[in-house]
């Protein structure tokens, strides 16, 4: 077995983990064909799907590149939860997005929606620390598919970051400045 | 006679043999249980991250249908799922409380498609292990009876590596090696001045650095650095059965390939003392037929290697074919795994590398070789490793969100180094495969049940090179240091099935004598690792590729001699 495996193999483990029980979510217009062949309905509500994409923006935001809605973060995760999500990944996501919205309504007494940008930066700031900080599962897993989601979109493997799919060479030890970016791939 | 030869199977040591033998004239069947897979057209090697319908993930709910057992491995992903056998589909059992994971692809090229490509000579320190402190038979071969060998299946496998000149892990016929990195550099640099008995080295890999003419005649090409070779490679880089050995069996128009076609027993004729017929069931239409040829191979691998023999029961061999000793299914080894250590390491900011090296560092056996350990344990264990720089997955635990945090990710994160202990496994007779009384699979074919757990031995071994990985971290000069596994893995994490059918110089205590012949069947072979009399600490398949052509080239003799 080799390293670069036991990285991947982290990766796996860290998807592997399936921690809560919950229920499907409601069935709702963001329906689509390619789904269609899910027995299960899709994953969001329509609010729980606008408040997926605010949500992935606030933490990956426009800069002289795309942002996780321009990378097409919000459908992949959507798409992911159907297509690869058990029910108990996709309970934990929307209860990562309701906590979020808790959140907001007990700070602010408003949903995240009607927030001001600099609002919302600094509520996810808060919760990101607090989450990450105690570990908490559900939380981990939401942030792993967002950022699997932008940096392996092509906009964030090729804009954002770096990705060549035929490297064609090894060069073992070069100034980072001549290299550029860090590599969107695991290794 | 339909053939000259049968081959089993068409993984790394079935490749060989057919290449071998056919190579030397000799019309050759090779029996593949799975399915056929085209060469660079089934890869989905140039698919990049953002193609895979899951990035590269394999749907939780089908894991836990389909792969519980194959789902631990590495190298199962959404890119390399076709290579792993469904375990709903190929029930294995074992005791409850003892766990075996049995990682495995039917179909054609077999592990060596998925394999991690790590390239090591066994040394006459492990040929010699058994005889000396009595764990297991004394091997019936020492290092200079399989040196030419080495080197020839090297050759033309391409294993890339760097000589070292070291007594327990001797040097090769390399190719160019790849360079270590800057963390890797100075890693090396300070580890082996804070321990001289220790050596940090590239990993030897069988990926072409270099390709020479001989490979190049076989279609394949320098290796392009992306390291997702275990989806298959359409350069052909790496050593598989499909890159390299059946092209060039089929270039001689000696090779017969069946796929979908499980070996199911062998046949034996007491009278001549020879394997009569090969018993086969169409995996899709379930039809049993038979095929015969003057000389067997069975490169089923271990596991199913022993089933096998142990479904070949005669009134001459009642306890399986091959079986006089008893030692058919038992003596089951792997390497020890769960072993391994990270740590930061401090520096090197400014630098960073170009390009997805397909292999890491290597640290060789040192226990029992140039440190003393004898009054804990016996035998010993290596590490691989490597650095790097993390990218983008490390914002996943830390705390931060916006611009911060994707203008943090844009540049590597500092250097990362880790290792990994493999350990080496002593033969047990404990340790065991059989058929399982009643339950059958989907063919009627009885169950394999698979009893193995880790030894005294074993677990110290481990429990010291947990020990070490983390005192070299810090020997180095790496800081937060700590261990990467709580526990060791079950016994076959590793994938290094070994031991079911051991060679050995006496026919009342081992299968095999010293050219991987049945001491008491002739015209039976076996070479894939179900052969080996111990583990090494060593990856094997290059041991394996070696007795291989070993073993096909003196079937090929004692048949031209008439002695077959």
């Amino acid at each position: 077995m080799s390293v670069k495996d036991q990285k991947l193999n982290r990766r796996a483990m860290l998807l592997g983990a399936v921690l809560l029980v919950g229920g499907a979510a409601a069935l709702t217009r963001f329906s689509r064909s390619s789904t269609a062949k899910s027995a299960r309905g899709p994953a969001f509500s329509a609010d729980q799907f606008a408040l997926l994409e605010q949500v992935t923006e606030v933490i990956i935001p426009v800069t002289d590149t795309p942002g996780a809605i321009g990378a097409g973060v919000p459908v992949f995760i959507r798409d992911l939860l159907l297509n690869w999500g058990s029910e108990q990944s996709r309970a934990e996501i929307v209860q990562v997005l309701e906590a979020i919205e808790q959140r907001t309504w007990s700070k602010h007494g408003s949903g995240f929606l009607e927030l001001p940008d600099s609002q919302r930066l600094e509520l996810m700031r808060a919760y990101d620390e607090q989450s990450v900080t105690g570990h908490d599962p559900a939380y981990r897993k939401f942030k792993q598919l967002v950022l699997l989601g932008y940096y392996h979109s092509e906009i964030g493997a090729t804009q954002e970051l770096r990705f060549e799919l035929v490297p064609g060479a090894w060069r073992s030890c070069l100034p980072l400045n001549e290299v550029g970016r860090a590599s969107a791939f695991w290794t | 006679m339909d053939f000259d030869a049968i081959v089993v199977g068409s993984g790394i040591s079935g490749g060989w043999v057919a290449k071998e033998l056919c190579e030397r004239g000799l019309r050759t069947l090779m029996i593949e249980r799975g399915r056929h897979v085209n060469h660079r057209k089934d890869y989905l090697d140039f698919s990049p991250p953002w193609e895979l319908p899951n990035r590269g993930l394999v749907p939780e709910d089908e894991i836990r249908e389909h792969y519980p057992i194959q789902g631990t491995s590495y190298a199962f992903n959404e890119g390399t799922k076709q290579f792993w056998v469904k375990d709903s589909e190929h029930p294995y059992s074992t005791p409850e409380d003892r766990a075996f994971h049995w990682i495995r692809g039917y179909h054609l090229g077999g592990r060596s498609l998925t394999w991690a490509r790590q390239t090591y000579r066994f040394s006459d320190i492990d040929f010699s292990a058994n005889k000396k402190d009595g764990h297991g038979v004394d091997w019936p071969i020492r290092y200079a009876d399989i040196s030419p060998w080495y080197d020839r299946v090297e050759r033309f496998a391409g294993i890339s590596g760097a000589s070292e000149g070291l007594e327990q892990l001797p040097d090769g016929q390399f190719l160019q090696p790849m360079e270590l990195n800057c963390a890797e550099r100075a890693f090396k640099e300070r580890l082996e001045k804070e321990h001289p008995t220790r050596r940090v080295t590239i990993g030897r890999c069988a990926n072409l650095s270099e390709p020479t003419e001989e490979h190049i005649k076989l279609g394949r090409g320098p290796c392009q650095l992306r390291s997702v070779c275990d989806r298959g490679c359409g350069y052909g880089a790496y050593f598989s059965t499909l890159s390299s050995t059946l092209p060039a069996a089929q270039r001689t128009g000696n090779l017969t390939v069946i796929t979908d076609t499980i070996v199911e027993s062998l046949d034996y004729d007491h009278a001549k003392r020879r394997v009569s017929g090969v018993r086969v069931i169409d995996s899709k239409t379930k039809q049993r037929r038979s095929y015969q040829a003057r000389v067997v191979f069975v490169n089923g691998s271990t596991i199913p290697t022993a089933q096998i023999l142990l479904a070949s029961r005669s009134e001459y061999f009642p306890d399986g074919l091959a079986n006089r000793s008893g030692a058919v299914g038992r003596y089951l080894m792997d390497h020890v795994q769960g072993v391994g250590a990270t740590g930061h390491m401090p520096g090197f900011l400014d630098r960073y590398y170009y390009g997805r090296r397909p292999t890491g560092i290597y640290i060789p056996r040192y226990a029992n070789v140039t440190e003393d350990n004898s009054a804990q344990f016996v035998r010993g264990y290596g590490f691989q490793g490597k650095g790097e720089r993390p990218s983008w997955d490390r914002g996943i635990d830390q705390i931060g969100v916006g611009v911060d945090l994707k203008q943090g990710l844009r540049d590597p994160g500092p250097w990362q180094m880790v290792l990994f202990g493999f350990t080496e496994m002593l033969p047990r007779a404990d340790n065991r495969v059989t058929l399982h009384p009643s339950r059958k699979d989907q063919w009627g074919i009885p169950l394999v049940h698979i009893d193995c757990t880790h030894g005294e031995n074993d677990l110290k071994l481990a429990a010291q090179a947990k020990q070490d990985a983390l005192d070299m971290l810090t020997a180095a000069g790496c800081e937060n240091v700590r261990s990467l596994f709580p526990h060791v893995s079950p016994p076959g994490s590793t994938v290094h099935e070994m031991g079911t059918a051991r060679m050995g110089r006496d026919p009342e205590t081992s299968v095999l004598n010293a050219h991987n012949q049945a001491h008491d069947v002739p015209n039976l072979f076996i070479t894939d690792g179900a052969c080996m009399a111990s583990s090494g600490c060593a990856n094997p398949s290059l041991t394996y590729m070696a007795l291989s052509a070993r073993a096909a080239n003196h079937a090929a003799d004692r048949l031209a001699s008439g002695e077959l």
